[in-house]
């Protein structure tokens, strides 16, 4: 239809496209700081021009779609950074909470402690007979007993805390799933009728995201626009508008602290625990039963070298009173949790090495002093401060890695979220410029229609 | 290439964040004066550390053992100077009783004397430091030297010696037995003394006789043991200085993996706080090119 009426139809259709493009401009102005927010922009399109003569005349704009701007392979790479921030993140705090185990530095450790320990039995075996030092190694004893099972208490303790927190990332887990399946649906609902369910994507890549912070995911998108998200090896976690469920389930042969289990829907059937890779939750696993775990089994093993090597010995001497063959630390109580001291009686350190020779004779006193200088097979051909040492060292190793993981990982996630915004960021210039842009278009097109109307006045008053 | 403001604004932050706590690393170390406090801090350092600690309370251990012994020692040491000097005065009056001017009463004065510088001897064979005997053997809590009957005297200790740790796998010896020294392997000193006296008092010049030449073997038993003991305090000495001169050594190395240094640490502060206050300058700048200050 040209003519006059044509050109009143560009000039209304003009004028709304245009508030249109505004509308999208000032969404991408509202959520410059929106998380996951990526840029729209509206896409222009000719109408279907008419024939006639000379040539076919053009019929004016329309707004096709209102498209987002994403890249899913940067996308994808920020999904799987964020599934090693969560973990890096993760095995940084719980190791940095373990750490002040060893504070030794301000001769506060069990270290200090073993070193004051055998001070004390040098003590006695240069004056045997002295009531006060028999008295200063049995308290030297008990601290060191007392660090060992104090030590013991707090990495139990911190891998409860552990525990707790992967209950609480089990539960955050099944809640985004959750969430992900229903924005499957409405996004389905919204684009099998034609639409660009532009602000749903944004949310659910943000959903997404999160998740991936937990544990590690795959997600795959279908031609409906639902993802199908997995985890593990392959367990479904999310299939189109269906969550499944992760369960912790407590396990007796690790203290009863919980399992990873995946549900299918017949039960928490499937451990996932050593098969999660990635993830804040794998982070707090290794911590709770690879890092925790193995400085118990350390601390335990020094502490049962400490009581049967000690013991050994001094079974051997007399003490004061002539009583002989006498454990020095309680027999059974050979963990870092359950060590101490089994004399009360400071009379009954066996100091000498005959009954003969009481009060003066330190042989066996010496001899129980060398042993902090003596490598013992029960270490690995160690001495208990080169063992101990060593420990010290390697969990300083483990924590000094996730620091370093995590600042590289940050770092890393720096330049891809830079990647990202470049594709799908608000530039306020951009915006700014655009709204210019459209309000000029706008009152281009409104004085489009006014001088279309003065013509049609002009016609009109031709008749009178 | 597209600059989105998220761009601006997280790459500010990302620097100031990592400026800061860089910074907050370069206070700590400055107030604490310490580099590494924690494992993690540097774990072959902290290792060294610890096996340094343990090394240095070793040391200061050893160090304390050695000053114990050298007081046993010591005494020893003067105990046996003043028995000999006893036993030289003993010798000189015997020559004296021993010749042919010296009547009977005379001897009998002279006994007198000897008898009094037995029991100083024997006190001496009693002395103690810090309540417990030195010549007892392992029997600290006896009074080794006690007088029987008459003027025989008898030994209450044992022949066991006590040693004591001074070094990594080294044992200085810090009690001589006084059955090795007055009651001893060549003569009993005692014994010697108390036919002395039965000798000088019955005016038996051939008894007189013998009781010189056990006096020889008397001289040459305590010198024997001062030797001894001399050379004990000797080793104790040395291995004191040793100790020292080691734990000089080991204070250093545990320094130098545990402490900060301060000029690196106040130039790593000064450095940071510049970037801080540039990456603010830059920020303002950026601020002042947004489009939205020259739209009316």
């Amino acid at each position: 239809m040209s003519g006059l009426n044509g050109l009143f139809g560009i000039g209304s259709n003009a004028l709304a496209t245009f508030q249109r493009a505004l509308s999208v401009t000032g969404q991408n102005i509202a959520n410059v700081n929106t998380p996951g927010y990526s840029r729209q922009e509206i896409i222009l399109n000719e109408t279907l021009p008419e024939n006639g003569r000379p040539g076919q005349i053009g019929t004016g704009v329309e707004a096709s779609e209102v498209r987002r701007s994403v890249d899913t392979f940067v996308e994808q790479q920020l999904l799987n950074s964020n599934e090693r921030l969560g973990q890096f993140n993760a095995s940084q705090s719980a190791l940095t909470q373990i750490q002040p185990l060893f504070s030794d530095s301000n001769d506060q450790g069990v270290a200090a402690g073993l070193n004051d320990f055998f001070k004390a039995w040098q003590d006695v075996a240069t004056n045997p007979a002295d009531l006060t030092s028999r008295t200063v190694l049995l308290s030297k004893a008990d601290v060191v007993a007392k660090r060992l099972n104090q030590a013991a208490t707090q990495l139990s303790s911190q891998r409860n805390a552990l525990d707790g927190q992967i209950q609480q990332g089990i539960t955050d887990v099944n809640s985004l799933a959750t969430q992900i399946a229903g924005l499957n649906g409405q996004i389905k609902l919204a684009e099998v009728g034609g639409q660009n369910a532009n602000d749903l994507r944004d949310q659910r890549g943000q959903l997404l995201n999160n998740l991936a912070g937990l544990i590690d995911i795959t997600s795959l998108e279908d031609s409906t626009g639902q993802v199908t998200v997995s985890v593990g090896i392959g367990q479904v976690l999310v299939a189109q508008q269906t969550a499944f469920r992760l369960t912790g389930v407590s396990n007796a042969s690790n203290s009863g602290l919980l399992d990873v289990r995946y549900d299918n829907g017949s039960g928490p059937n499937t451990d996932l625990t050593a098969v999660i890779s990635s993830g804040r939750l794998k982070g707090l696993i290794d911590a709770r039963d690879t890092t925790a775990t193995g400085l118990q089994t350390s601390l335990n093993t020094l502490a049962s070298q400490i009581v049967t090597q000690v013991n050994q010995q001094h079974r051997l001497g007399y003490g004061l009173d002539g009583s002989t063959t006498q454990d020095f630390f309680t027999a059974s109580g050979t963990t870092a949790a359950t060590i101490s001291v089994a004399l009360t009686d400071r009379r009954q350190i066996a100091a000498s090495s005959t009954a003969a020779g009481v009060p003066g004779n330190n042989v066996n006193a010496l001899a129980i002093a060398t042993l902090q200088t003596t490598a013992l097979s029960g270490l690995g051909n160690a001495t208990f401060q080169d063992y101990y040492s060593a420990m010290a060292g390697s969990f300083g190793s483990t924590l000094k890695g996730a620091q370093d993981d995590l600042q590289g990982q940050e770092l890393l996630h720096g330049q891809l979220q830079a990647h990202r915004a470049e594709v799908s960021g608000v530039s306020m210039d951009e915006e700014l410029i655009n709204l210019l842009k459209y309000q000029r278009a706008f009152q281009a097109a409104s004085k489009l229609i006014t001088t279309s109307d003065e013509m049609l006045q002009t016609i009109l008053s031709l008749k009178q | 290439m597209r600059v989105a403001d998220q761009q601006i604004y997280g790459t500010l932050l990302g620097n100031l964040q990592r400026s800061r706590s860089q910074i907050l690393t370069a206070q700590e170390q400055i107030s604490s004066q310490k580099r590494v406090e924690t494992p993690s801090d540097d774990p072959s350092a902290f290792g060294q550390i610890v096996l340094g600690k343990s090394a240095l309370a070793q040391n200061t251990q050893w160090t304390r053992n050695i000053d114990f012994g050298t007081a046993r020692v010591d005494a020893a040491d003067q105990a046996l100077g003043q028995s000999q000097n006893l036993i030289t005065r003993v010798r000189e009056l015997t020559i004296q009783a021993a010749s042919d001017t010296t009547s009977a009463e005379g001897r009998n004065t002279i006994a007198k004397e000897v008898r009094q510088i037995q029991r100083q001897l024997i006190q001496l064979g009693n002395t103690e430091v810090a309540g417990q005997a030195i010549f007892a053997g392992t029997k600290t809590d006896v009074t080794p030297f006690t007088i029987t009957s008459g003027d025989t005297v008898a030994y209450q200790g044992n022949s066991e010696t006590q040693s004591i740790a001074v070094s990594e796998n080294q044992t200085v010896q810090i009690l001589i037995p006084g059955s090795s020294i007055f009651t001893g392997s060549s003569t009993n000193i005692f014994d010697s003394l108390r036919d002395l006296l039965t000798a000088l008092e019955g005016n038996d010049r051939n008894g007189i006789q013998t009781g010189l030449g056990n006096l020889d073997l008397a001289t040459a038993q305590i010198s024997d043991a001062q030797g001894t003991v001399g050379a004990l305090g000797n080793r104790l000495q040395i291995t004191h200085d040793a100790l020292d001169t080691a734990n000089l050594t080991i204070s250093k190395s545990i320094s130098d993996n545990q402490d900060a240094d301060l000029a690196t640490a106040i130039t790593q502060l000064r450095l940071q706080e510049v970037a801080v206050q540039a990456s603010s300058e830059a920020f303002s700048r950026i601020f002042d090119t947004s489009l939205l200050n020259y739209l009316r």
